[in-house]
């Protein structure tokens, strides 16, 4: 065979997915390959397409709770935190203080879950099956905190138009107590088996590299971005709920690798464990829920709310007509603009390093196609 | 917009196993073979050997190592990992080789909601799976369409078993991995006739049920 | 943020886009900008040089109107703007004309690439220049279905779904409808 027959004879399409091990849901990503390079990723999106921002203009406000906990499921309460927060904003409601905390206590705790998942999930792309086994016990612990005071273990509606459905008492603040302080020893050992692994480090390093005027194109934001040296987080340039009360630093890297994004998560981790304890401690006594009244109706005009989801940064924009049905509902998720840098960052790279980064971008397929 | 029939296209056809000869053929003719001559009738009496020891060492085989199919679509995906982490431990039930390849796995769990776009896909896999195969709908979107079963539904497959035929349903939104562990043991009843094959998995004060006809 | 405002706002007055500083706390962003479909590259252009990122593109319904005779196609698209050094959000809206078409922006912001095309499975509003408007959410069967579009008894006027506006353009039309009552 001559040079270029041979060449030609290595191109072919290989289908990642929609089911496949590797990939968080359901996500077609068509490979265009020449031997074990990958030419040209391109994601097919919509096999978890469940019509949410449709159903949030055919039902009042309330209704649309329980799907708000079902687009990410991973980290479900700054789903419910921010459209509780939007319809809060746009019908002036109070919400009083110990609700406020209460909602970062658990928001926080949530995001630990997720990023404990993650790093499960994560690792076992790489081959990894310890790690998962780690994260997922810890994570067991937040679902029982939570769940004692939420009643379910995974898509959380717990908080309510003007407050949270349930007061927290002493064995909740006991158990995440207790909690802190356990995950903060097993620290250690993540640091130990994933982190100092020579493995890990050859697997990730200077590997999906995410430039800042990549960013900016993509609109990407979360971890992802603070990878890159950016330090912009929703908690602190946009501060919503009581975050300013609150002492935390914002983890940057430096280089936009996978090891970063790593190095992020982590780091955030254990300023979410700060930001809980110091709401622990200044929690104040008080009701959890204001009266609001039955039906609310959404003043004309639209309005626009960001919160800072595990993910990157979530919005809702909602337009409203003067009744109780919005009349447009948009969502912004993080993921999708995190994914759609993907057939920038994986052209001509190894199929092995395009399983990398695509978990170290930390994609949550449902909340893609919404 | 006008209603659609979201029904992709006719079910699969189970082989479905009856263990009671004489009235399957008593069936038979009543049902379908009526005008017919009676020697005719014999010649359809199922399968040639039937030797029931081996059967029932098999069922209890499959029974005991059901290897799942890695097909988690969305938030009951989760529910399924945990089961299979070391909380709620599914390798005690003999499930927990989860194969990514259809080709060599015996159970599918649909956990997620199916979609128009996915349905294909589904049945695909379905059909790739070898026989015996069994399947279990996790969560409400695969046994009814769960949350999304609503009058503006354009997307939504309501309930997987308008594709495919399911064994056992389990209801929950997600259901709590005891719930699908619930759905394990489950079909190892149905498939063995017995709650518990093998004695060493039962806890000590739950009870040896028998199904009536079906026994082992 | 002042800085930045009144920087981007020589920019735009250059431009002869009218842009109207919103309250923050009432409505979640910084300013609004009114597009037509001959602006929306410039803007884009100038918003990327002034380092801001795209946060969405979406459309949204209203009832076609007959404005100074020239008919609107009821649809319109919605862009979010912001920035990560420092808080500034702005949106922008461009009305759809009745061919449906509307310049892509995606030679500028790659993520525009996939909000556009979701706009136009949700829609029906095609993007000029766009590399590959295929289905990005809906199957193939359903490409041409539409789904948030409203049902004609469901449709309501841009001015009963926006802010009892100081904006001129709406005060020209609320006064012409009252005249028309």
């Amino acid at each position: 065979m001559s040079e270029s027959q041979f060449q030609e004879h290595n191109r072919f399409f290989l289908n990642m997915g929609p089911q496949h091990p590797s990939t968080h849901g359901v996500l077609l990503v068509i490979l265009e390959m020449d031997g074990e390079y990958v030419l040209d990723p391109q994601p097919v999106l919509g096999f978890i397409h469940r019509m949410h921002e449709k159903m949030g203009e055919s039902r009042p406000c309330q209704g649309f709770m329980p799907n708000t906990a079902r687009m990410d499921y991973v980290c479900a309460l700054p789903y419910n935190h921010g459209y509780v927060s939007l319809i809060e904003k746009k019908a002036g409601i109070e919400v009083p203080k110990r609700a406020e905390y209460i909602r970062v206590i658990t928001s926080e705790l949530n995001r630990v879950a997720s990023h404990l998942l993650w790093l499960g999930a994560y690792l076992l792309d790489l081959g990894a099956f310890t790690p998962i086994l780690y994260g997922f016990d810890d994570r067991e612990h937040i679902l029982d905190i939570l769940e004692d005071v939420t009643g379910s273990r995974l898509t959380y509606c717990y908080y309510r138009f003007g407050g949270v459905a349930q007061d927290i008492d002493d064995k909740f603040a006991d158990a995440t107590r207790a909690f802190i302080k356990r995950l903060r020893e097993r620290f250690d050992i993540y640091e130990k088996l994933v982190t100092k692994n020579i493995i890990f480090i050859k697997r990730t390093e200077n590997i999906g590299i995410i430039s800042r005027d990549t960013a900016i194109r993509y609109g990407i934001t979360g971890p992802n971005l603070r990878g890159t040296g950016i330090a912009y987080d929703i908690r602190k340039n946009e501060p919503y709920s009581v975050y300013p009360e609150f002492d935390f630093d914002v983890p940057v890297g430096e280089r936009g690798d996978c090891l970063d994004r790593y190095m992020v998560r982590v780091r955030e981790m254990e300023q979410s464990l700060r930001i809980i304890e110091q709401a622990l401690d200044m929690l104040p006594h008080g009701p959890v829920r204001s009266k609001v009244p039955k039906n609310i109706k959404l003043t004309p005009g639209d309005c626009n709310f960001a919160v800072e989801a595990a993910r990157g940064e979530l919005s809702y924009y909602l337009v409203g007509d003067g009744t109780s049905v919005p009349y447009r509902l948009k969502i912004r998720v993080p993921s999708y603009s995190n994914l759609s840098c993907l057939p920038e960052l994986g052209e001509g790279i190894l199929l092995p390093d395009l399983v990398s980064i695509m978990g170290s971008l930390d994609l949550v397929i449902p909340e893609i196609d919404r | 917009m006008g209603q659609r029939s979201l029904y992709m296209g006719e079910e699969a056809n189970h082989p479905v196993n009856k263990p009671d000869l004489e009235s399957y053929t008593a069936r038979i003719k009543a049902e379908c073979y009526a005008g017919v001559s009676n020697d005719r009738m014999n010649l359809d009496a199922g399968p040639l050997l039937r030797l029931d020891l081996t059967d029932k060492l098999l069922k209890l085989c499959q029974a005991n190592s059901l290897w799942p199919m890695t097909f988690g679509i969305a938030c009951c995906a989760i529910e399924m990992m945990g089961t299979g982490m070391a909380r709620f431990d599914i390798s005690r039930y003999g499930a927990e080789v989860f194969r990514p390849s259809p080709r060599q796995s015996d159970l599918m769990i649909v956990a997620g909601t199916v979609n128009r776009k996915l349905g294909p896909v589904l049945l695909t896999l379905y059909e790739q799976m070898p026989s015996p195969k069994w399947v279990i709908a996790l969560g409400n979107c695969a046994i009814s369409g769960g949350p999304f079963n609503v009058k503006e539904n354009y997307n939504i497959i309501e309930g997987v078993d308008k594709l495919i035929p399911v064994d056992v349903y389990v209801p929950g939104c997600p259901p709590r991995p005891e719930g699908l562990l619930e759905g394990i043991l489950k079909l190892q009843e149905k498939i063995t006739g017995v709650r518990h094959p093998m004695p060493q998995n039962r806890h000590p004060d739950s009870p040896q049920r028998k199904v009536k006809g079906l026994e082992l | 943020m002042i800085e930045t405002y009144e920087i981007f706002k020589n920019n735009m007055m250059k431009l002869e886009v009218p842009v109207t500083e919103t309250d923050f706390d009432q409505r979640g962003y910084h300013m609004e900008v009114i597009l037509t479909v001959n602006t929306i590259r410039e803007f884009a252009q100038t918003a990327y040089e002034h380092g801001f990122y795209l946060v969405f593109a979406t459309g949204l319904h209203v009832l076609p109107e007959n404005r100074e005779g020239v008919k609107t196609s009821g649809l319109e698209v919605v862009y979010q703007f912001a920035r990560y050094d420092r808080l500034c959000r702005i949106k922008a809206r461009v009305s759809v004309p009745e061919d449906l078409t509307v310049p892509s922006i995606c030679h500028i912001y790659q993520g525009a690439n996939w909000h556009e095309r979701e706009t136009r499975d949700f829609y029906g509003i095609r993007f000029a220049d766009h590399p590959n408007l295929e289905p990005l959410l809906l199957c193939e069967e359903d490409k041409d279905y539409h789904p948030l579009l409203k049902e004609e008894k469901k449709l309501k006027k841009f001015e009963a779904v926006s802010w009892p506006a100081q904006h001129p353009d709406i005060a020209d039309i609320q006064s012409e409808t009252l005249s028309d009552v």
